[in-house]
C-alpha cells in the first residue's frame, strides 16, 4: 500500500483516430468512441477514489494534435466560479468525479467538432502524445496507460524509440491496452519499461479489462495473477529491404543495419575498408653456416 | 576583469571579488539573485553540438582511479576514495545509457603498480559490483601513470579500428612513480590514436597537461563534488572520431528472445554462457537469448558471444545511440513578458511562472525550464515537432 501522502498519477491516452473509429462504427455499431470514452472514465474514476493522493490526466491522441482532456486549460479560469460545481452532481455523485466526467465530454466533443482531417495524415500522433504525458508527469510518480485503437505508423519509429527509452530513464511504466490489431510499437515499450501489453478478446468487455487488469499500480501487480507476457520481436529490420533479420552487418559510422555487405553505406555514403585476407609470408628459413 | 592581460590558466587570476556577484534589490532582500543564481544552475547544460562531426559510437574506455595516500584527503566527503567511487557507479550507469555498444574497463594504481579491478566487458552489473567492492580497499604509497597507462595499452592495442581508445584517469596525487621514460609512453600512445583525458582532484600537474595535449583528451581539475560529476557527464557523451579510425562494416547478431515458463511442455532447461564466470550455483534457466550463429544461451543484451565470438545486440541497443546523430538544437530563451501567446507550457500544460520562456525554432512552442531540460536531457525530441509526422 502506497504511504498517504504519495502522488500518484495516471496518465490515460486514448486513441481518438477519426477515421478508425468511423470505420468501428459501420462495423460494429455497438462499440463506439463514446461506449470507450465511458470505459476510459469509469477506470478514471476508480483511480481517483483509489487513494486520496491520486491524480489523473487524458490525453486524447489525433491525427494533427494530442489534446488534453483533463485537465483542461480553458476550465482552471472557470474553477473560482464553484456555482457550476454544484450544479453538476445531481444524481449524488462525489464532485471531483462529475467535474472530471463532464470536462472529459465537453473537451472531446469540442475537439471532434473543431478537426478536420486531411487526405494524407491519417495516423495516430501516439509518439507526440507519450511525449507530452512524460513531461506532465515529471515531478511525481506516475504510470501511462495507452488504448490503441488505429494500426501502427512506421514514421514514428525513432521518436517513439526515444520516448521509450526516456521513460524507462525516469522509471515510468507504459502500459498497452489494444483493441484491434497487435502493435510492435507499444509490445516493445512495454517490454522495455515494464509495463503490461494486452489486445482485448472482446472490444465490449473494455471497461472490465481497464479494472482488472491495468487499475492496480505497480506494487499491487505482484499479488495478482495477470496476463502472460507476449514474446517480442526484438530482431532489426534492415534498411535495404526491410526484412527481419537474425545476423546482420551495422555500419560503425551511422548504426544503420543491412543484410549483405555492401563497400558503401547508403545512409552515411562512407567507403568500407573491406578486410582481405591475411597474405601469409613464406617462413625463411635460416641456413646454418657450413662448419 | 576582461583587461588583465595574458590570463592562460584560470588559477593566475586568483578569486574575482565573489561577494560582488550577490546584489541586494531596495528592500534589502536576496530573492532576486538567488532566484537567479538557481535558475542560471538548471540551465549550465553546456550545449556542445558538434554539428556533422563524425562520433565514435562503439568506445572501449578503461577508467584508471588513483587509490594512493592522497585519496584518504577527506576534502570530499566522506573522503575522496568513497566519493570517487560513488560517482564512478554512476558514471557507470550513464555511460551504458548513452553507449549500449560500448565497453569499459576499470584499473586502479597504487603502491606503484597498477592492476586491473574490471576487464573490458559491456555489462554493467559486474563493473558496480566490483566498485562497490573497492571502498575497502586501503590507500597507499604512490601512483603509477606510466604502469596503468601500459597496462591500458596492452588491452586496447588489440581493439578494431573502427572502436574509438579511450582513457579516462583520476588523478588525485601530485607525484607519480614511473619505471621509465613517460614521454616515449605518450608518443607511443599518439601513435596507437588511443585518446586520453584526466581529471584531476588535487592541482594541475604538468605531466598530465601534456599528456592529454598530446593524445587529444581533456585535462580538467574538479572544484567540489558538483564540479566532479560534471565534468564525469561531460566524458559520458561521445567524442568527435578521430579522422584516421577506420569505418567498417560490423558483423552483429539479433537474437530472439524466448520466454519460457515451467508449463511449456518444449521448454527445456539449459545452462546460459554468462554464468561460467560466476561460480555461484548452476545457472539452470528456462529462457534466454540464443545467439543465431551457434545458438549459445545468453540471459543479457548485448554481449559478445564466448563460442563464435559474434556481437549480440536488440534494435533498441542501437536506436538508443541515434540521438548522437540526430542531435537537437537549443531552444531560444525569451523573457516571459515579451512572449505572446497563450500562457501554457506546450509540453506539461502548466502555467509559464518562470522569468523566461523557451521557444523552439522549428515549430515556435514555448516550454517551461523543467520541460527544457528534460527535452533535452532526456527525450531529445520536441514533443510539438513530432506531432508534424514529416519525421521518421
Amino acid at each position: 500500500m502506497a504511504s498517504e501522502d504519495e502522488v500518484s498519477l495516471l496518465v490515460v491516452v486514448v486513441d481518438v483516430n477519426p477515421i478508425w473509429w468511423g470505420q468501428q462504427a459501420q462495423r460494429e455499431p455497438e462499440f463506439t468512441l463514446s461506449k470507450c470514452l465511458d470505459s476510459v472514465m469509469v477506470m478514471g474514476n476508480s483511480h481517483l477514489v483509489m487513494n486520496r493522493t491520486n491524480k489523473l490526466a487524458i490525453i486524447a491522441s489525433h491525427c494533427q494534435e494530442s489534446h488534453f482532456l483533463y485537465p483542461s486549460k480553458h476550465w482552471k479560469a472557470g474553477d473560482a466560479a464553484g456555482d457550476d460545481a454544484v450544479s453538476s452532481s445531481r444524481d449524488g455523485k462525489y464532485e471531483v468525479l462529475a467535474v472530471t466526467n463532464d470536462q472529459i465530454s465537453e473537451e472531446v466533443r469540442n475537439l471532434m467538432a473543431r478537426t478536420e482531417v486531411k487526405g494524407h495524415q491519417t495516423d495516430t500522433l501516439l509518439a507526440g502524445s507519450l511525449a507530452k504525458a512524460l513531461c506532465s508527469g515529471q515531478e511525481m510518480k506516475s504510470r501511462i496507460l495507452v488504448i490503441k485503437a488505429a494500426e501502427d505508423c512506421a514514421l514514428q519509429y525513432m521518436n517513439f524509440m526515444n520516448v521509450i527509452f526516456a521513460a524507462q530513464k525516469n522509471s515510468i511504466v507504459i502500459d498497452a491496452c489494444v483493441l484491434a490489431t497487435d502493435s510492435g510499437l507499444l509490445q516493445q515499450a512495454c517490454d522495455i519499461t515494464g509495463g503490461l501489453y494486452l489486445k482485448i478478446p472482446q472490444k465490449s468487455a473494455l471497461a472490465q479489462y481497464l479494472l482488472w487488469v491495468f487499475l492496480p499500480d505497480a506494487n499491487q501487480r505482484s499479488q495478482l495473477v495477470l496476463p502472460p507476457p507476449v514474446h517480442v520481436d526484438y530482431r532489426a529490420a534492415c534498411f535495404c529491404h526491410r526484412n527481419l533479420i537474425e545476423i546482420g552487418y551495422v555500419c560503425s559510422v551511422c548504426l544503420s543495419i543491412f543484410c549483405n555487405f555492401s563497400p558503401i553505406c547508403t545512409t552515411c555514403e562512407t567507403a568500407f575498408k573491406i578486410p582481405l585476407p591475411q597474405m601469409v609470408k613464406p617462413k625463411k628459413k635460416k641456413l646454418k653456416p657450413a662448419t | 576583469m576582461d583587461e588583465e592581460p595574458e590570463r592562460t590558466k584560470r588559477w593566475e587570476g586568483g578569486y574575482e571579488r565573489t561577494w560582488e556577484v550577490l546584489k541586494e534589490d531596495e528592500s534589502g532582500s536576496l530573492k532576486a539573485t538567488v532566484e537567479d543564481i538557481l535558475f542560471k544552475d538548471k540551465r549550465k547544460r553546456v550545449f556542445e553540438n558538434y554539428g556533422q562531426v563524425r562520433l565514435g559510437m562503439m568506445r572501449h574506455l578503461f577508467v584508471v582511479i588513483d587509490t594512493s595516500r592522497t585519496m584518504e584527503d577527506q576534502d570530499l566527503k566522506p573522503n575522496r576514495l568513497t566519493s570517487t567511487l560513488k560517482l564512478m557507479e554512476y558514471f557507470v550507469d550513464e555511460y551504458f545509457d548513452q553507449n549500449p555498444i560500448s565497453q569499459i574497463g576499470i584499473i586502479i594504481t597504487k603502491n606503484k603498480r597498477a592492476e586491473k579491478l574490471t576487464d573490458l566487458a559491456g555489462n554493467p552489473q559486474k563493473h558496480i559490483s566490483a566498485l562497490k567492492k573497492a571502498v575497502d580497499t586501503t590507500c597507499a604509497g604512490e601512483p603509477s601513470l606510466y604502469n596503468s597507462l601500459n597496462l591500458a595499452m596492452h588491452t586496447l592495442k588489440h581493439m578494431p579500428g573502427h572502436t574509438s581508445r579511450e582513457v579516462l584517469v583520476i588523478f588525485s596525487s601530485l607525484t607519480t612513480c614511473d619505471p621509465s621514460n613517460i614521454y616515449d609512453l605518450i608518443k607511443t600512445l599518439k601513435g596507437l590514436k588511443i585518446r586520453v583525458s584526466v581529471i584531476g582532484l588535487s592541482a594541475e600537474v604538468r605531466v598530465c597537461t601534456i599528456l592529454t595535449r598530446e593524445t587529444g583528451g581533456t585535462y580538467h581539475v574538479i572544484l567540489d563534488e558538483t564540479h566532479f560529476r560534471e565534468l564525469l557527464t561531460f566524458h559520458v557523451k561521445p567524442p568527435p572520431a578521430s579522422s584516421s579510425s577506420e569505418c567498417s562494416l560490423i558483423r552483429m547478431g539479433f537474437p530472439q528472445h524466448a520466454i519460457a515458463s515451467v508449463s511449456d511442455q518444449d521448454s527445456k532447461p539449459s545452462f546460459s554462457m554468462s554464468h561460467l564466470d560466476n561460480s555461484s550455483g548452476p545457472g539452470l534457466t528456462l529462457g534466454g537469448y540464443y545467439c543465431p550463429q551457434c545458438r549459445a544461451k545468453y540471459t543479457e543484451l548485448p554481449v559478445e558471444c564466448k563460442v563464435c565470438g559474434l556481437t549480440l545486440v536488440s534494435a533498441p541497443h542501437l536506436a538508443r545511440s541515434f540521438h548522437h546523430l540526430f542531435p537537437m538544437d537549443a531552444f531560444q530563451e525569451m523573457p516571459l513578458e515579451e512572449f505572446e501567446g497563450e500562457r501554457f507550457c506546450e509540453a506539461c500544460q502548466g502555467e509559464l511562472k518562470d522569468k523566461s520562456v523557451f521557444i523552439c525554432s522549428v515549430c515556435s512552442s514555448a516550454f517551461c525550464v523543467e520541460c527544457d531540460l528534460f527535452i533535452h536531457d532526456t527525450l531529445h525530441c520536441c514533443p510539438s515537432c513530432i506531432h508534424s509526422q514529416s519525421t521518421s
